[in-house]
């Protein structure tokens, strides 16, 4: 035995000199990612933080021409649309995932949700607005706050779905076993054995839901409109943050101008706030 | 002696060597033995794969039971035939005759719940519930029976106990589950199965994750365990096998190929496969 | 399925234990056959000679239960292997002390060289049971090696013979003794020699008890000789 090894030095030299460039490359492309990230939220930072007072919070949005004003009616709305949209697709999510991993897994109607709830992940959430808005916008023959809860929950439900799959799925089978070999029916398995063990992972499904809803626009122009004037009446037309943003940002009102940097800054760090919220509950709950 | 063995798996008569005699009359007295499950002519099918081949055995009530053979043999499927585990899994079926205090529990429309809080299982992996560790024991004992709190107390408590793990846990009882060591959420999880008073207990290669103090205490815990229940344990481990049971069952290839009181076994096997296995003369 | 464990070194270990036991009985078996032709030829260098040798015995004895307990200690044998073991460690013992019995022929027979007395007794019951203990010795050794438990069954059985030359030497001695008071000096040096024959016979025969114990897994010490031979007899 001796201690000498067999490293051949040309070989060892090109190995390194390959995981250097690898590890440059790498780090290059990240700081890429990064230096726009930082970019974005800079200028966000910059612009919105001249509005940023208390007026924003307290007064309405303002009508064309006048001076001052806030964004209060609007994220009142925003907050109950993205509200009463997580209260419908929370429920209806989680039990849509519920099934397709405890009950249906291999029947013809679980197959046919994944596929329907792959599809409206990815479908254009204008034509989600369009669809509620023909169907119930139309049908009633006014906007409100309602249609666009509904069309928000058709972009947040299918999300919560496919998460809540993949979370259940994730806990190990011989949980389930372990509750089944106590004589526990079945439906208790699934609620308090089986999804309990994935909450965390189901709370950051939700949570993510709730930051994907939370800055879409299209699906508000044609169901809840917008509202000049403060308003918690669900059955009209609702203010909302993406939609004033829209409204402000292209006009000639220099204070129009201000609220909507104003709103983006304020839309794009709830919507921060949450992932990082969604992490932090992931994380522990893993940990723990 | 031999004269009284009908097979090789008539256990209701013993030699008497080991038997009382009547005083009065000089003869031996047939000790009354009471088998808490019997299997009769048990064939089960993976799909169209046969995993176990006509099998005929007595698990004998207050007894342990060992069924050991190489991987592959079968022991772990027969286990999970006794409590119908296999039925979580569509493609599994079971021909035959499981008697349970008589009653066959292969018949159709045999409440399964029912009969798994009859006979309970801990598996090789230890699994808390996602819960606190009195939660863990008070979930099962809920689902059958409807204790007051104080009555509760008393039944974890008198559980832990019983899994020798009181004295760890009783000052975290309102902490999870998850947040004990391997070796104490395995003894969690056989508190969980004899909180709901079980007349038989399964246990699936239960010390296979564990280190070999944590295996002492649980093979310490089947020693006192079985005074008042009927076990049956799989091992991969000859030696535990040797230590904590009255019995053993030697199986290869879905059949068993010999059944005998564990002293035996390992001392005079009746089968040469039996003995090659036990040697380790497996070339 | 073969006879090999999958462990070649269990293997080795289990075939070493036997070899050695053996070749105990083999030293053993030479020290009886020459404390028997000192006696014979009244040689007082081949008394000598078992005496000295008579330390390697109890070494080997030593040594080889030594064996036993590390091959236990590291195997955990069973069944047929742990019957090997047992039975090993026991013959073992019944062969030092068989290395006992020759020695104290030799040692009485050097004390009779010594004593110089001219005895007329008739030894010749004394010659033929030591020619018979050799060979009980030898055929037992021979049977734990093959495992022949029918060849062990008869040695058991012929240990008898010694047993009856054994009762009739005496019986003659006495005669001798009661006869001609000056033989008894001679005459309990000669019974003491006589009855360390007979020993070696029952460790011969105890020997051959453990083959079958091995062979059959039945303990056939102190049961009634047809039972014995059933049991050797089993397929």
């Amino acid at each position: 035995m001796n201690n000498s090894s067999n490293i051949d030095p040309a070989v060892f030299s090109r190995r390194k000199r390959a995981n250097k460039i690898g590890l440059a490359l790498s780090v290059g492309a990240m700081g890429l990612g990064m230096v726009f990230l930082l970019w974005i939220l800079s200028v966000l930072f910059f612009k919105g933080f001249a509005a940023l007072d208390l007026s924003l919070f307290t007064a309405d949005t303002p009508a064309p021409g006048s001076d001052g004003g806030g964004l209060a009616n609007a994220i009142v709305g925003s907050l109950m649309l993205v509200g009463c949209c997580t209260l419908i697709s929370t429920p209806i999510g989680v039990l849509a995932g519920l099934y397709l991993s405890e009950y249906g897994d291999r029947s013809r109607i679980a197959s046919i949700t994944r596929f329907v709830t792959d599809i409206m992940l990815s479908a254009p959430s204008i034509v989600i607005g369009l669809f509620v808005y023909a169907f119930v916008v139309a049908q009633v023959r006014h906007f409100s706050g309602w249609a666009g809860t509904i069309a928000l929950a058709l972009i947040a439900i299918p999300v919560v779905v496919r998460t809540t799959e993949n979370m259940l799925r994730l806990v190990p089978g011989s949980l389930r076993e372990a509750a089944y070999a106590l004589g526990t029916p079945k439906w208790k398995v699934a609620f308090m054995i089986t999804l309990r063990a994935a909450q965390s992972g189901i709370m950051t499904g939700i949570l993510l839901s709730l930051a994907r809803v939370s800055g879409e626009t299209a699906p508000l122009l044609f169901t809840a409109l917008n509202n000049q004037f403060f308003s918690t009446n669900m059955n009209a037309p609702m203010a909302n943050l993406p939609v004033v943003i829209f409204q402000f940002a292209m006009s000639p009102y220099d204070n129009w101008v201000n609220l909507a940097w104003g709103g983006a800054l304020l839309i794009t760090f709830a919507v921060l706030a949450l992932n990082i919220l969604a992490r932090v509950v992931f994380r522990e709950k893993v940990q723990g | 002696m031999m004269s009284n063995m009908k097979t090789m798996f008539d256990l209701n008569k013993i030699d008497s060597d080991g038997g009382k005699v009547n005083l009065n009359t000089n003869q031996p007295v047939q000790q009354e033995i009471k088998n808490a499950i019997e299997v009769r002519n048990l064939n089960f099918f993976y799909g169209s794969f046969q995993g176990l081949k006509d099998i005929n055995l007595d698990i004998e009530e207050g007894k342990v039971t060992a069924f050991i053979g190489p991987s592959g043999c079968g022991k772990s499927t027969l286990l999970r035939t006794l409590n119908r585990m296999y039925d979580l899994y569509p493609g599994q079926h079971a021909k035959g005759e499981i008697n349970f205090y008589g009653h066959n529990i292969l018949s159709d429309g045999e409440d399964l719940n029912l009969l798994r809080s009859r006979i309970g299982m801990v598996f090789q992996k230890p699994t808390p519930f996602p819960m606190s560790i009195y939660e863990n024991i008070a979930f099962g004992v809920r689902l059958y029976e409807k204790l007051s709190r104080s009555e509760m107390d008393e039944r974890v408590e008198w559980a832990l106990n019983k899994a020798a793990l009181w004295n760890e846990a009783k000052d975290k009882l309102n902490q999870s589950g998850l947040s004990l060591s391997g070796g104490q959420q395995q003894r969690l999880c056989i508190a969980r199965g004899v909180a709901v008073k079980p007349s038989v207990i399964l246990l699936d290669e239960p010390t296979s994750a564990l280190d070999p103090i944590s295996t002492g205490k649980i093979e310490e815990l089947i020693n006192e365990l079985k005074h008042e229940y009927t076990i049956a344990i799989v091992t991969h481990n000859m030696q535990q096998a040797a230590r904590v049971s009255d019995y053993t069952a030697y199986m290869y290839l879905g059949s068993l190929i010999e059944y005998g009181k564990t002293d035996e076994i390992f001392i005079k096997p009746k089968r040469k496969e039996t003995e090659d296995y036990i040697t380790g003369r497996f070339g | 399925m073969s006879d090999k464990h999958l462990s070649s070194q269990f293997d080795a270990d289990l075939n070493s234990l036997s070899s050695r036991l053996l070749e105990m009985g083999g030293l053993v078996e030479s020290q009886i056959s020459t404390a028997m032709r000192a006696f014979t030829q009244m040689d007082v260098d081949a008394c000598n000679v078992v005496i000295e040798n008579e330390k390697l015995v109890n070494d080997l004895e030593v040594q080889i239960d030594l064996a036993c307990t590390e091959l236990i200690a590291r195997r955990q044998p069973t069944a047929r292997d742990l019957r090997l073991v047992m039975a090993v460690s026991k013959a073992i013992t019944n062969l030092e002390r068989a290395g006992d019995e020759a020695e104290r022929v030799a040692k009485r027979t050097r004390r009779l060289i010594e004593s110089g007395g001219t005895h007329n007794i008739n030894t010749a019951e004394i010659r033929l049971s030591g020619q018979m203990a050799i060979s009980l010795l030898r055929r037992s050794l021979d049977a734990f090696a093959r495992l022949d438990t029918v060849a062990a069954a008869e040695v058991v059985q012929e240990d008898r013979h010694i047993d009856e030359e054994f009762r009739g030497f005496v019986r003659k001695l006495i005669s001798y003794m009661t006869e001609d008071p000056h033989t008894i000096t001679a005459g309990l040096d000669m019974l003491t020699i006589a009855k360390a024959i007979e020993r070696i016979g029952d460790h011969a025969k105890n020997i051959a008890e453990f083959v079958i114990y091995v062979a059959k897994g039945a303990d056939v010490r102190h049961i009634p000789h047809e039972d014995l031979v059933r049991e050797a007899n089993k397929p």
